[in-house]
């Protein structure tokens, strides 16, 4: 069958982001083939292509009925049917007043249009957010000016609202596809697959009665009379083969239309590309306060119940010691004091080991030799072997290169709590400006930012210098983490 | 040394007393447990949090606890909420919180307008064993025993209360260490002066106070509570 052509070139370039569990079959021809025609006659079957319709219905009354269209249509008609009345200039006639009236109605239809488009366009990307998962940030809401000149000088100037307005005239034709494609690859193809049906019900007529064909309607072709005609009952499968042919169809055209219009919004309705980086910037800002507050809180936390802790009670236990020492003379209990300081002792001991982990916990000492050295540090004390290769030629600044330090440690760590793994490969590296650390490990896998706050927390630290953090955990391992960071913050 | 020795001379009684430890760091816990032991007191509970320490309080009636201010669970200030707690319902057990650090509005808030068998010290001051056993000894007796860091800082935030206006510097410096809780051989021996200077001190102060002459430990609390403002 012809089948197998299209499906070779598939499993060769396998579909961009469609479906894992492909790739993971798409080891053979025939098993891939099987796979993606599994995957192809499902397709209209599965709750995604159903959302997306739904969605191309939906957005359709927000389209047809909106200021932007009436504007639109109420500024052709105008064209179309309003001409001047030649002569009598200072006699107006009523359909000039009408006309004025109009433009003067377009006008005010014009002030108010960036205000309703804002609002079509929320609802539109609540039904995005509903429908399809696409979340797409609010703009800044307009800034009130006070003054009837300052309101009006604020709702022309308001950019989010003019971009929503072009949202609305660029969406009419895109949502009138969606439309068409619902209709006709979906509802005709839907009545074809029928057509043997009805035949059967209705045209069983006695032999040899001459029957009016009956047109098919598909894609190709005009309405009015359809792409071809059946006329005997066998012919129906045509029909049917079509409507079947239409269905599987479907799903890719309504997704094309839904795809060009989360396309538009996520270009028009989104906060616009410099609001999304201040938002952007504002929220890494806030991550970045809060984490140095949480350090200094974590700091304090850790001196107040350790070393805190054991230099008082090192005191008490001196103090106790003292006394029973007494001013002058014999000593009454010496046991007690030789107990005493050498719980002082070891009180003193705990104290610098805890300050000592404290402090390089706060900022490890080595890193000012460099991250490798830093890092060859980290990896051989490691309770899992590492494998550590770096070529860092551009030294990053010092806040990258703790953040790199702290990031490295916490991955290790993890991987040592959570992984099972025997062996960590960690490369770390300086490459078109950026300073890329690789780490993987071959434990157990299904690390998964979501759940632990640990990795979340990286992604944050992370966010907060505009790098990112990519994580691959499939369950079963190896874990794969790759975080890329500015060589200066 | 001297001047610890000739303070718990003033209280040689040195009764032992029923004291309820509590104080989440077990290391800590166990320490002042010992030292307590070891000056002939019995500790009848040692717990870690603050409902432990109220449920202690209440089953025991010690004569005194000594309560760490931050516990378990939010670490905070729960030991100070217990100790409040405790002051109004036993007023008959007298209440030392610990704390590494001082805080007025902690000291404000236990004090509550009665500096009756209360103390607020600094865990530091444990290590100074006498001194602290004495504390003890006269919170248990209803006196009162504030860390000379409480003492400095609420001297600096009450510097400009009126009512302090008409005393002498040396009379401040004495009602300072009066506030500590000292008594007065204790006040001489820090200001290195005569026990008869300091009473006679201490007499211009309850007057230039307006305190009516009345048994004295009652009119020393009533001093550092003007002294504070409260």
């Amino acid at each position: 069958m012809g089948i197998t052509g299209p499906v070779r070139t598939v499993t060769a370039s396998p579909l961009p982001g469609g479906g894992r569990s492909l790739a993971g079959r798409a080891a053979g021809g025939p098993a891939a083939g099987l796979a993606i025609l599994h995957a192809a006659v499902r397709a209209p079957f599965t709750g995604r292509a159903r959302r997306e319709v739904l969605f191309c219905l939906s957005g359709l009354p927000f389209v047809l009925v909106n200021p932007v269209t009436v504007f639109q249509v109420t500024a052709v008609l105008l064209w179309l049917f309003w001409r001047p009345t030649p002569a009598r200039p200072p006699n107006l006639s009523w359909r000039d007043v009408a006309a004025a009236g109009t433009v003067v109605g377009l006008v005010l239809l014009l002030l108010v249009a960036t205000g309703a488009a804002r609002g079509i366009g929320a609802a539109c990307r609540r039904l995005a957010a509903r429908l399809l998962g696409e979340r797409i940030a609010a703009p800044p809401p307009r800034r009130p000016r006070p003054g009837l000149l300052g309101g009006l000088d604020a709702r022309l100037r308001d950019a989010p609202g003019w971009r929503a307005v072009a949202y609305l005239l660029l969406k009419l034709p895109v949502a009138l596809f969606g439309c068409y494609a619902v209709v006709l690859f979906w509802g005709v193809g839907l009545i074809n697959l029928t057509y043997p049906f009805w035949w059967l019900t209705f045209r069983n007529h006695a032999p040899g009665v001459q029957l009016r064909p009956v047109p098919v309607f598909t894609p190709f072709g005009w309405f009015g009379q359809g792409t071809f005609h059946v006329a005997t009952f066998p012919g129906t499968f045509g029909a049917f083969a079509a409507g079947a042919g239409m269905l599987l169809a479907a799903p890719w055209v309504t997704r094309a239309a839904v795809s060009a219009d989360r396309w538009l919004m996520r270009g028009l309705l989104g906060p616009g590309r410099l609001a999304q980086r201040l938002r952007d910037l504002e929220h890494t800002r806030a991550l970045a306060v809060d984490d140095s507050a949480a350090l200094l809180r974590r700091v304090e936390r850790n001196l107040h119940d350790g070393a805190q802790i054991r230099l008082a009670t090192l005191a008490m236990d001196l103090g106790m010691a003292k006394e029973k020492l007494g001013d002058d003379g014999e000593v009454l209990d010496p046991a007690a004091v030789r107990e005493l300081v050498t719980s002082a002792h070891q009180a003193a001991k705990d104290a610098l080991v805890e300050l000592r982990d404290l402090a390089r916990g706060i900022h490890p000492p080595v890193l000012d030799n460099g991250l490798a050295d830093a890092l060859a540090t980290l990896a051989a004390g490691s309770a899992i072997p590492v494998e550590l290769t770096t070529s860092i030629p551009r030294r990053p600044t010092p806040a990258i290169e703790t953040i790199a330090y702290f990031c490295a440690a916490e991955l290790l760590a993890n991987a040592v709590k959570h992984s099972d793994a025997g062996t960590i490969k960690a490369d770390v590296a300086g490459r078109d400006g950026m300073l890329v650390l690789d780490m993987t490990d071959d434990g157990r896998g299904g690390a998964d930012p979501v759940r632990g706050s640990g990795l979340s927390g990286l992604e944050q630290r992370v966010s907060t210098v505009d790098g990112r953090m990519d994580i691959v955990s499939p369950p079963g391992g190896p874990t794969r983490i790759i975080v890329r960071l500015p060589l200066r913050a | 040394m001297t001047a610890s020795h000739r303070v718990r001379a003033g209280t040689a009684e040195d009764r032992a007393l029923r004291v309820v430890i509590a104080e989440d760091a077990a290391l800590f816990r166990e320490g002042l447990t010992r030292l307590l032991a070891d000056r002939g007191h019995q500790v009848v509970a040692a717990v870690a949090d603050g409902d432990a320490l109220l449920a202690a309080v209440a089953r025991h009636h010690p004569d005194v606890v000594v309560a760490d201010i931050r516990m378990p669970p939010t670490h905070t200030d729960e030991g100070l909420r217990a100790a409040i707690e405790i002051r109004r319902d036993h007023p008959g057990t007298g209440v030392i919180v610990l704390s590494q650090y001082i805080e007025t509005r902690y000291a404000a808030r236990l004090l509550g307008g009665n500096a009756a068998g209360v103390g607020y010290l600094l865990k530091d001051r444990v290590a100074d064993v006498a001194e602290f056993a004495d504390a003890l000894a006269r919170v248990a007796r209803g006196g009162t025993a504030l860390d000379p860091e409480v003492v400095s800082h609420l001297v600096r935030a009450s510097g400009h209360a009126d009512g302090l206006a008409g005393l002498t510097a040396r009379e401040r410096d004495v009602l300072a260490l009066m506030a500590e809780g000292r008594s007065n051989a204790g006040i001489a021996a820090a200001l290195v002066v005569s026990a008869g200077a300091v009473e006679k001190h201490v007499a211009s102060i309850f007057g230039k106070l307006g305190l009516p002459p009345s048994e004295a430990d009652n009119r020393r609390v009533l001093a550092v509570l003007r002294y504070f403002g409260s």
